[in-house]
């Protein structure tokens, strides 16, 4: 049985994710040299040997005029050359080996990650960014970093998604509270919707385990009083020759998910991560 | 062989306070509450065996007399404040100085009132203190004690900390040490706003350090909670477990509530509230 990573890159305007997912694969290297990722792209990959395979995006681009990209996320089920994948979002970075990680998902068809946590490794609170999830008692998912096995459980839950995506508006209306519904489609909001109608929560994630997780670094989750937008403006980000990460005075492990669109340009982060792999 | 274990005290006089007076004054409610050996190390052990004698004491121990100080405000209720130094340095040094295998390091100002803290010799931790505290005003901010900056770690208090003699402990004590020497170093690395080293900075940034730099369980928790009452409240009426402070009121200067603890072990940071009760209690016996 096979099984590897897949991101899906879809540059805009002001963002390369493309760089952002081929961070993700050198970082992925530098502790899990065996574990093969996949892009899913149609755009120009300069580094393609940091992937296992380079993938166009099936059934055409249903996100040509979208600006977060996400029309095409529920595609991935179908694109991904592996038994067992997971789904990770391309601005992440893999600071551990995640072997242990794959032997806990083999207890799971689909799992999504629902605790995330801050920089200081304590519980993130990710209520001011997910009012929707409160008001409408959604599953508090986090499809930035999932799992799926190919069989026919994850097949209907992604037939599922690919409907509620498509028809976001609807589902919308139907499903969530008109005061914190948002005005855009979130695949988060939509996989939850998804887990909500087939009533499917216990089986796709679990609210005990503490793995597999990630660092949040969205500013209002991470237990500051007073809160900059960018949190690159608010704490420190370090990086050693050998990519050890601190952000503060904390030694990130596990997979830290960093938001920032400027984080590439902010940090020297691909310049490390490149010196370190000689690419 | 049974290990040894006490209690530890600092007492080091400024011109404002006499440490050694709250020393004999708290070694006497250890032994009532703790009923353990008490050992005492102090730069006035002359003035010590003078004025009280050492009775109270399982061992004292002289430390070389230094002006060394750090000046600060010592605040009595909320109307009123002197400046005197604060001699908090070399705290760490309890870990050689201690005579017990198993030291509970309490500050002078910590007035234990049950048999709370008995339960650390049992305990299969080698390194206790307390993070959770609380204000028994129950109505002020206590950020401050939280966190010693906003981005960065957790606070720890160092008025309370039991410790056993093992190389891990003799390691985090000398870092605590190289943390003091490099004071400044640390403050800027760790966020800390003021110039004024704390032992409760140097031992949360300690402890963090031992952790490898993220949550850890290097440190265990000391049973309870730790309470404490600010220097802008006052110690205003003491018998035997029984505590009546005058909590200032957050928003109106110089206005107080009366707050009364039974069988409370509390912080009391109003050192000159302390003081004066100190006389009533010492005069009555």
């Amino acid at each position: 049985m096979s099984r590897g990573i897949v991101v899906l890159a879809q540059n805009t305007e002001k963002v390369n994710y493309v760089d952002q997912a081929c961070l993700l694969a050198m970082s992925l290297k530098v502790h899990n040299p065996n574990t093969k990722i996949s892009l899913v792209t149609n755009d120009e990959v300069e580094k393609k040997n940091l992937f296992d395979k380079i993938i166009p995006i099936p059934f055409g681009d249903h996100a040509e005029h979208s600006d977060w990209k996400v029309e095409n996320r529920w595609k991935l089920y179908h694109a991904s050359p592996y038994d067992k994948t997971i789904v990770m979002d391309t601005d992440m970075l893999i600071l551990q080996n995640i072997d242990v990680w794959w032997d806990f998902l083999e207890n799971y068809e689909i799992y999504f990650t629902n605790k995330v946590l801050t920089y200081r490794g304590t519980p993130a609170d990710t209520n001011f960014y997910r009012k929707t999830f409160i008001d409408s008692n959604l599953p508090n998912l986090f499809s930035g970093l999932h799992y799926f096995k190919k069989c026919e459980f994850a097949q209907d839950f992604y037939a599922w998604l690919e409907l509620v995506v498509n028809n976001w508006q609807t589902f919308y209306e139907q499903q969530l509270m008109p005061q914190s519904r948002p005005q855009h489609v979130s695949i988060d909001v939509c996989a939850s919707i998804v887990a909500k109608i087939l009533d499917c929560e216990d089986e796709i994630t679990n609210s005990i385990s503490s793995l597999p997780t990630f660092v949040h670094m969205k500013s209002h989750c991470q237990d500051w009083k007073e809160v900059e937008n960018n949190w690159l403006d608010k704490v420190g980000f370090y990086i050693s020759k050998n990519c050890e990460i601190k952000i503060g005075n904390f030694i990130q492990n596990g997979v830290l998910h960093y938001t920032e669109d400027n984080f590439l340009e902010q940090t020297p982060v691909v310049e490390r991560y490149r010196s370190l792999l000689n690419v | 062989m049974s290990k040894t274990k006490g209690v530890f005290l600092f007492a080091k006089n400024n011109g404002q306070l006499d440490y050694v007076k709250q020393a004999v004054f708290l070694a006497k409610r250890i032994k009532k509450y703790l009923n353990v050996p008490v050992s005492l190390a102090t730069d006035s052990p002359i003035y010590l065996q003078e004025t009280y004698g050492t009775d109270d004491f399982d061992k004292v121990i002289n430390l070389d007399y230094t002006n060394n100080s750090n000046l600060r405000y010592f605040y009595d209720g909320a109307m009123s404040k002197k400046q005197g130094g604060f001699k908090n340095a070399n705290r760490a040094d309890v870990y050689d100085l201690s005579p017990y295998d198993e030291t509970l390091l309490l500050d002078t100002d910590y007035i234990i009132s049950n048999d709370l803290l008995s339960s650390v010799f049992e305990s299969n931790a080698d390194f206790m203190i307390y993070k959770k505290s609380s204000d028994i005003s129950q109505a002020r901010n206590e950020d401050e004690f939280e966190k010693i900056d906003d981005v960065s770690i957790d606070f720890y208090w160092a008025t309370v900390v039991f410790f056993r003699k093992s190389e891990t402990n003799k390691t985090f004590f000398d870092l605590v040490k190289h943390i003091e020497q490099e004071w400044h170093h640390y403050r800027r690395t760790y966020q800390v706003k003021s110039h004024l080293f704390r032992n409760d900075f140097a031992f949360s940034i300690a402890i963090h350090i031992m952790n490898g730099f993220q949550p850890g369980s290097f440190a265990e928790e000391l049973p309870g909670t730790m309470f404490y009452t600010a220097d802008r409240d006052i110690l205003w009426e003491m018998n035997d477990d029984k505590m009546m402070f005058l909590v200032g009121k957050e928003n109106y200067l110089g206005e107080y509530t009366a707050v009364q603890t039974k069988g409370l072990t509390v912080h009391v940071m109003n050192k000159f509230s302390l003081t004066r009760i100190i006389d009533k209690e010492l005069a009555n016996e």
